[in-house]
């Protein structure tokens, strides 16, 4: 069986960078171990290279597991380019912590690869696989701060759960490979439309494998992991749990729901409807208590995956709800890109302020904006575009949703509109609380001086100026997500 | 009930009671070795049910590797073993969750074999694959998800390095550990809470023993 290598060339790619990144850490010594940060770098930069170059391709290895098409290639291109980011914004923060370097950025390139093959699995096994492969290293890195007691919590309660909504997956995932006998995805559909539907005990374990998704993304109520876990990782990796591996559970719970489940929608989709709509509220609710501007992403973040969750509730089986179907995932995408470059740049910034002094209060970035305006004109940007005003990508992305509700609209579907929008306005409550406190109040006295260095100054800079350049022309990036309606293949 | 019948139901009884007594067990060494005993049990079923393949990989893999293993965890880290070691407010709580669990999906795969809702579920002679077609499998077809698998275990073996390393050359000098100053907390010794070391550290930060 011949196996197309350019097909998963960006996989490859990101292999043999975390191999050199590995034996480059045993290399070096002292200041130069840093060095392995532009390396990685490189290696993102031509897997990108590679993922652009499979751009408008069909292609299709392993049997059917292994499938590259635009939704593929678009989904690849958020995780790299976020991976590439993310590197940016760990430079310093590691480099002057002299952290496991070698060890870090190799576990991130790891979970990485799980990500970028998430998007193309089309088969039970190799997506659990790739899950795993996000998952493992990232407990790892969550407790990279081991002389923190806060990050050894972060990762065991991350790991412990993480574990617990593994088994659930697998034993559902078990359960329907006994029922359809194949773990082929679009098989996997054939068989349940073949057959008989509504055997409780399919629905059952269609249940556990969304409810395994479910603590990826950190829906309601599976979320208590996520605002510990952020709190206390390491920022970058925070960063990384929040956008990269948020995004890869949604990759999973897109290709679990609208393939191979696609003939339950109507059992599915009404639960993760309900669950968007907990998630959004309850995500808010807590957020608006919050006095450490990461817990507070940490708990918007809850809330950004309630409105990722909307699409999925409007989704609905048979040929005729194609439309509708395509509609919510390309919404899910658009959101996920916009997502991945606004919160990224919010954590990026949080580094920059808390590096030096460990200080994280919201309190503390009173009068950032006199210490460096750069940063806090940078912060505000990304809290407006995370509440969703103009003229920022959040607007858009929350447009999007609400333009899959329009498509075929149902009684259901303006209820979780209404509620989109009632919590947005909530939202908007406590992004604006910590603007008015960047802008407004004084600064403390005896605060070291900023100094976020060059690379995450560019990060920064970058994802500001894509957050209002995409927020002014959203087609940058519908013109890709809209062409990715092949996933409804079932 | 065939003979078949017997062993097969004296197999999983055996199990289900080693895995019971895993839970309830107080030591966490007694713990482990009824861990060990179901999982042999488990290998067992699978020899019951003709899955000879199955049944050796059991072996070696959860009885020969994983039990050992959390032998071996258990010995290392000198983990306190005795019974004050498993005190948790939340057993009861745990109790429902997981029995309600329990009863729910016994309920359903009752239901699905039992009741009859799989549609007329045929009885068959089940001559699994042979060694050689699984190997032929793994090797050609699923070669993917076993290569990212080796990279994951890579990922792992690295990962277990690094959090149980301590070497105070490499990572002695971290980053600032969290601190979290609402401002307005009680006052605590030292009140002033931005000069510099006053704040309290919520870390185990004490080995510094020998770090530049």
């Amino acid at each position: 069986m011949p196996i197309d290598f350019i097909a998963i060339m960006p996989e490859i790619v990101l292999t043999v960078t975390a191999l050199l990144v590995l034996a480059a850490d045993l290399a070096l010594r002292g200041d130069a171990k840093q060095l392995v940060n532009p390396l990685a770098t490189f290696g993102t930069l031509i897997a990108i290279g590679f993922t652009v170059f499979l751009w408008g391709d069909e292609r299709t290895t392993f049997g059917t597991m292994f499938v590259v098409d635009a939704y593929a290639v678009v989904f690849k291109l958020v995780f790299l380019v976020a991976l590439l980011a993310i590197l940016g914004i760990s430079w310093r923060f590691f480099a002057e912590g002299r952290y496991f370097q070698g060890e870090y950025y190799f576990l991130l390139l790891t979970s990485f690869i799980g990500m970028v093959l998430m998007p193309s699995a089309r088969d039970l096994l190799l997506l659990f696989v790739a899950l795993e492969t996000v998952s493992i290293p990232a407990f790892v890195m969550a407790g990279l701060r081991k002389r923190d007691l806060y990050s050894s919590e972060a990762a065991l309660k991350f790991f412990i759960i993480g574990v617990l909504s593994v088994a659930l997956m697998l034993f559902g995932m078990s359960m329907v490979y006994g029922f359809t006998g194949t773990t082929d995805l679009v098989g996997i559909a054939e068989a349940i439309r073949a057959g008989d539907a509504d055997v409780p005990l399919l629905l059952g374990s269609v249940m556990l494998v969304i409810v395994g998704f479910g603590f990826k993304v950190s829906a309601v109520p599976f979320h208590f992991w996520a605002p510990d876990t952020y709190a206390g990782s390491p920022m970058p990796v925070a960063a990384m749990l929040a956008v990269a591996s948020k995004a890869a559970g949604f990759a999973g719970l897109i290709a679990i729901a609208f393939v191979a489940f696609e003939p339950l929608a109507e059992v599915w989709a009404p639960v993760l409807g309900v669950i968007a709509i907990l998630t959004m509220t309850l995500g808010n609710l807590i957020a608006l208590q919050q006095r450490d501007l990461i817990r507070l992403l940490a708990y918007s973040s809850v809330a950004q995956a309630g409105y990722m969750l909307v699409p999925f509730g409007l989704a609905r089986s048979g040929s005729d709800a194609i439309a509708v179907n395509d509609a919510a995932v390309q919404a899910v995408l658009f959101y996920l890109a916009a997502y991945a470059v606004m919160n990224i740049g919010a954590f990026g910034v949080a580094i920059a302020v808390n590096r030096r002094t460990g200080l994280r209060s919201i309190a503390d970035y009173a009068g950032l904006s006199a210490r460096s305006p750069l940063l806090a004109l940078a912060l505000t940007v990304f809290l407006l575009s995370l509440g969703g005003a103009p003229p920022t990508v959040g607007l858009w992305a929350k447009f999007a949703i609400l333009e899959a509700i329009t498509v075929d609209v149902t009684a259901f579907g303006v209820v979780l509109g209404s509620f989109v929008v009632i919590n947005s306005v909530i939202a908007f409550f406590y992004y604006l609380k910590v603007v008015k406190t960047l802008w407004m109040d004084e600064a403390r006295e005896g605060l070291p001086t900023l100094q976020p260095g060059f690379n995450l100054s560019a990060v920064v800079v970058v994802l500001m100026v894509g957050t209002v350049v995409l927020g002014v022309l959203p087609g940058l990036i519908t013109d890709f997500t809209s062409i990715t309606s092949v996933l409804a293949t079932g | 009930m065939t003979g078949h019948d017997v062993v097969f139901v004296l197999v999983g009884l055996l199990t289900a009671a080693a895995a019971i007594l895993t839970v309830t067990s107080k030591n966490l060494v007694h713990a482990a070795l009824f861990l060990a005993t179901t999982l042999a049990g488990i290998a067992g079923v699978f020899l019951v049910l003709a899955a000879d393949f199955l049944a050796l990989v059991q072996l070696v893999v959860y009885v020969g590797a994983v039990a050992v293993l959390f032998l071996f965890g258990l010995m290392l880290t000198r983990a306190p073993i005795g019974r004050e070691a498993l005190d948790n407010q939340n057993r009861g709580l745990a109790i429902g969750v997981s029995g309600g669990l329990f009863v729910v999906l016994s309920a359903l795969i009752v239901d699905a074999v039992v009741g009859g809702s799989l549609g007329d579920t045929t009885v068959a002679e089940v001559t699994g694959p042979g060694i050689e077609d699984i190997g032929m499998a793994i090797f050609a077809e699923w070669v993917l998800p076993f290569e990212v698998l080796s990279m994951l275990l890579l990922a792992a073996l690295i990962g277990a390095i690094v959090l149980a390393r301590r070497e105070p050359g490499d990572s002695g000098e971290e980053a600032m550990a969290t601190r979290i100053d609402f401002g307005d907390a009680p006052p605590t010794e030292g009140t002033d809470s931005l000069s510099s070391g006053s704040l309290p550290e919520l870390t185990s930060g004490e080995r510094r023993e020998g770090g530049p």
